[in-house]
């Protein structure tokens, strides 16, 4: 399985959405169950609109942490992406 | 704490044009006069969604043979609920299909009963298998998550390589093949649908080289068949943990077969709410946490992960729906599923469908039955 490219736009894949369940808590609903994120990979998430690239969604998480050295944080984004896409939960 | 169920399966009707030998509904069917009214449908949505469900699985029968369905979607939707369609898919036209993803539908599971035409319309006992070709296609054209359902046994584990590859070509984002599970009718017809232990293991090795070529293309979830097992599954997720399911009449049930269990009373959705029903009833405390384990579940390490399998197996076949599930090989009962083990792997029954009529036992509408 390649890493995403850097200019793919990800978006959540058909059948997933967000949903505010009980009043506060977002949640991402998808066919087998839903995912309470938080942190980084909410941040992730959210940003996966299909306009964005992978390469913002990693140069806005950068500007964001910036004590985070760079190299790692694409490197989580890229795994972080990759492991939603074989979910099928974010296409690209 | 009690947890809230996080999903509903509702059996919406029991009536349906398919006939499969393996149906998971009772043997004793609800007719169309005892279904619930839309209005009586949507205002369950509406208590699920404040007990905190979030998944609504809209099931039969077939459910398309509901003609309101787009309504039950919409009051779905607004009762907050994530709605799959579980189908056939008979009976399903495009503007239909546009009229439920316009309503709100989100994921669409399609069944089929085998990659060769003749031997799927032979389990189904109708002849379905060209149309759910042509309808997978048009599913495809429209934005909502698609899975192609496969229930596997002896009649269609030497063919598992081509109906991957049946689902590969029409597209969907998941493969659930599943392998059938020994209740009802499928119970019935357990000497025909059984599969040997080459094939089951056979099967696991086409599922993990299928999984590793498909990975980001098409998720394949494979449910193994539990008589082959050293452990059960953890039915339901544990009796009265995470599922309620309706029937048609509103009759509320922690599974699909609990309907069996003897002495049991299940409530209805017309005499009380249905977070009373999950709290409180008798049905859904029967077996719920580990107060009623026998021996050996009762100090088994595995107990919070198998909750001692499934009741209705347990009293299918041994009679006690109190007992450890037979399939486990720690229960004292084991015996009785080697039995049915050795029978296959000593060709006691017949290994393929005969070419006259073989003796399926088919599944009935109960539209169509007799009084």
């Amino acid at each position: 399985m390649p890493a995403p490219d850097p200019n793919s736009k990800p978006r959540l894949a058909a059948g997933c959405r967000w949903a505010e369940a009980n009043g506060s808590e977002r949640m991402l609903m998808f066919p087998e169950g839903a995912l309470r994120l938080q942190g980084t990979g909410r941040e992730i998430l959210e940003r996966c609109d299909g306009q964005r690239s992978v390469q913002q969604i990693v140069d806005e998480m950068q500007a964001q942490y910036k004590t985070g050295e760079s190299g790692r944080i694409e490197q989580e984004v890229s795994k972080f992406l990759e492991s939603l896409q074989q979910k099928r939960i974010v296409d690209f | 704490m009690l947890p809230n169920p996080l999903a509903l399966i509702t059996e919406i009707t029991h009536r349906c044009p398919l006939h499969c030998v393996y149906c998971s509904n009772p043997l004793e069917m609800q007719k169309a006069a005892a279904e619930l009214s839309t209005e009586e449908w949507v205002r369950v949505f509406r208590e699920a969604g404040k007990l905190g469900v979030l998944h609504l699985h809209l099931t039969g029968g077939e459910p398309l043979a509901r003609t309101d369905l787009t309504e039950l979607i919409s009051g779905a939707r607004t009762a907050g609920l994530y709605v799959n369609l579980i189908t056939s898919g008979i009976g399903l036209s495009e503007a239909r299909l546009a009229a439920l993803v316009e309503a709100g539908l989100e994921h669409i599971q399609l069944s089929f009963q085998d990659s060769r035409e003749a031997e799927a319309n032979e389990i189904a006992g109708t002849r379905g298998h060209a149309y759910k070709l042509q309808l997978s296609r048009l599913i495809r054209q429209f934005k909502i998550a698609f899975t192609i359902n496969v229930v596997v046994h002896r009649q269609n584990l030497d063919h598992l390589a081509d109906i991957i590859t049946m689902a590969e070509e029409l597209g969907p984002d998941r493969l659930e093949i599943a392998n059938v599970q020994y209740y009802g009718w499928a119970l019935r017809n357990r000497d025909l649908l059984l599969p040997t232990r080459q094939q089951v293991e056979q099967s696991q090795q086409t599922v993990a080289a299928a999984e590793e070529r498909l990975r980001g293309r098409m998720r394949i979830d494979f449910t193994a068949p539990d008589y082959y097992a050293r452990y059960p599954k953890a039915c339901m997720g544990g009796w009265g943990r995470r599922l309620l399911l309706l029937d048609p009449a509103g009759q509320v049930l922690p599974c699909h077969a609990a309907g069996v269990l003897p002495g049991m009373r299940f409530d209805n959705v017309r005499e009380h709410p249905l977070d009373w029903i999950w709290r409180e009833s008798a049905a859904f405390q029967r077996f719920r946490g580990e107060d009623w384990m026998p021996e050996p579940c009762r100090s088994c390490e595995r107990r919070t992960e198998d909750f001692g399998g499934c009741r209705c197996q347990a009293f299918l076949l041994t009679g006690d729906a109190a007992a450890t599930d037979p399939v486990c090989t720690l229960a004292p009962t084991h015996g009785v599923v080697e039995q049915a083990l050795n029978q296959i792997s000593a060709g006691a029954v017949p290994s393929s469908i005969p070419p006259v009529p073989a003796n399926w036992i088919y599944r009935p509408n109960p539209g169509a039955m007799s009084e």
